[in-house]
């Protein structure tokens, strides 16, 4: 922890440069939360240490293009406080208030949660549930990858040693009068509410309003596997079936089959049955409340 | 490898020149003398080391000295006012919400900064506020008491 040179470099050009000649034994502050824990134990090797605060427009949160564009120097409570994201995406509100405490989401970063690619991180089920994609950027190249595609294994994502991730894009859902969608981040603690995730659970659904049928569905599992993953069997089943608690319950059933927990599985199974059903009712419930407003204008 | 870092630490300015390596806890303990802040955990787990930066709980003990640069600090020493306790610590006095006092610093400053943001609060939302605050003596009932009293006399 003793030894390292300190940079802060003033553009996002600077800091790609000090990655690309220092590669991994460059380290990037951002929050320090997760950075700073690691330094202390001596659990990482650090010679370079590059303080990306003081680089300009990466702290925005932007709706643009059809895409919410959140920065890498956003902070937890940052995207909380956003009406912005209270408006458009408020299961990441919901999400982002799992993370830690006050003071840790006062702090961290939600990019550099994701970059620390813990398997129980609250906020990544429901970026993927949501489709969203990273950008990262480096000397030699640009280059987009689903956050779904970002991890390789536990606390490893596939970033290379001279690449930083700039933001984070979400996809607006296509909005007109026959579909609805609704969205949802629910979750249980190991202990204590600050503790570690036991199980995270994000959906992401759009309905045919007509049919009253699942028209897309995405759920993302958090802590039941080395890295967050898709129900994609369950998903599957769920796409052009009527809305039905018991459609849902055995949606629930089926995700629970298709986790591959490291521990306590019997138990996570059977939370994942019941968080799925009940989070997919919710998700439904929000859709289809979200359409009523849109009718009474 | 050191830098001299200009920290703003309850309204005066300090100039420090402090390693590199060393954390805003450290420095505020043992180079400007504020003891007020204690260290628990040293991880950003107990809360004992909670400051205001700009206004906002952090966790000192995961702040870098020399990343504080520059920056507003309030420690518990900043509340005392003019030889006055700051409503919220007079509400921890009366309501018996204070034991060993070792995890109250940061138990006041993280109350005030929620008193800050939000002056009527409900119970749920001070626990929440709280949660990153551990007190190994209370039980927490006293000091929710205390401030949910300093948020109702305000």
């Amino acid at each position: 922890m003793k030894n390292f040179k300190y940079f802060e470099p003033r553009t996002i050009e600077e800091a790609c440069h000090l990655l690309s000649r220092y590669k991994d034994k460059a380290k990037i502050l951002a929050g320090g939360t997760d950075l700073l824990v690691q330094m202390k134990r001596e659990a990482v090797d650090l010679r370079y240490l590059v303080n990306i605060k003081k680089i300009d427009n990466l702290n925005c949160i932007l709706s643009q293009d059809n895409l919410l564009r959140i920065g890498a120097l956003v902070t937890h409570k940052e995207l909380i406080d956003s009406t912005v994201v209270e408006k458009d995406f408020s299961i990441l509100k919901e999400a982002c208030l799992a993370v830690g405490t006050v003071q840790i989401r006062n702090l961290g970063t939600l990019i550099g949660n994701i970059c620390n690619a813990s398997p129980s991180a609250d906020t990544v089920p429901t970026f993927i549930a949501l489709g969203a994609k990273l950008k990262i950027v480096s000397t030699r190249r640009e280059r987009t990858v689903l956050v779904e595609d970002f991890f390789a294994a536990p606390f490893q994502t596939i970033l290379e040693p001279d690449e930083m991730v700039t933001e984070v894009e979400i996809p607006y859902p296509t909005l007109n009068k026959c579909f609805v969608w609704g969205g949802c981040y629910s979750w249980l603690p190991k202990i204590t509410t600050t503790d570690e995730t036991l199980i995270g659970v994000a959906i992401f659904l759009e309905i045919a309003l007509e049919r009253g049928r699942l028209e897309q569905v995405r759920i993302a599992l958090g802590s039941v596997a080395p890295t967050v993953m898709r129900a994609r069997e369950s998903e599957e089943f769920l796409v052009g079936n009527k809305i039905d608690a018991k459609v849902f319950q055995e949606g629930g059933q089926i995700a629970a089959n298709e986790i591959a927990p490291r521990s306590r599985a019997e138990y996570r199974r059977h939370l994942a049955g019941v968080l799925v059903e009940k989070s997919l009712n919710l998700a439904a419930e929000r859709a289809l409340r979200s359409g009523q407003f849109e009718e009474t204008n | 490898m050191k830098k001299l870092i200009r920290i703003v630490v309850n309204g005066k300015l300090f100039k420090v020149r402090v390693d590199y390596y060393r954390t805003l806890l450290e420095v505020l303990r043992e180079d400007l003398h504020l003891t007020g802040t204690k260290n628990g955990c040293n991880e950003g787990e107990c809360g004992a080391c909670t400051v205001l930066l700009e206004g906002k709980a952090v966790y000192s003990c995961l702040i870098l000295a020399l990343d504080a640069d520059g920056r507003e600090i309030t420690t518990i020493e900043g509340l005392l006012k003019e030889g006055k306790l700051d409503p919220l610590q007079q509400s921890f006095v009366e309501y018996g919400a204070i034991q060993c006092g070792f995890c109250t610093p940061g138990m006041i400053l993280s109350a005030k900064a929620l008193l800050e943001e939000n002056p009527s609060p409900s119970e749920g939302e001070i626990k929440t506020a709280l949660a990153g605050n551990l007190c190994r003596c209370t039980g927490y009932k006293k000091i929710v008491a205390a401030v949910l009293a300093a948020s109702q006399r305000s």
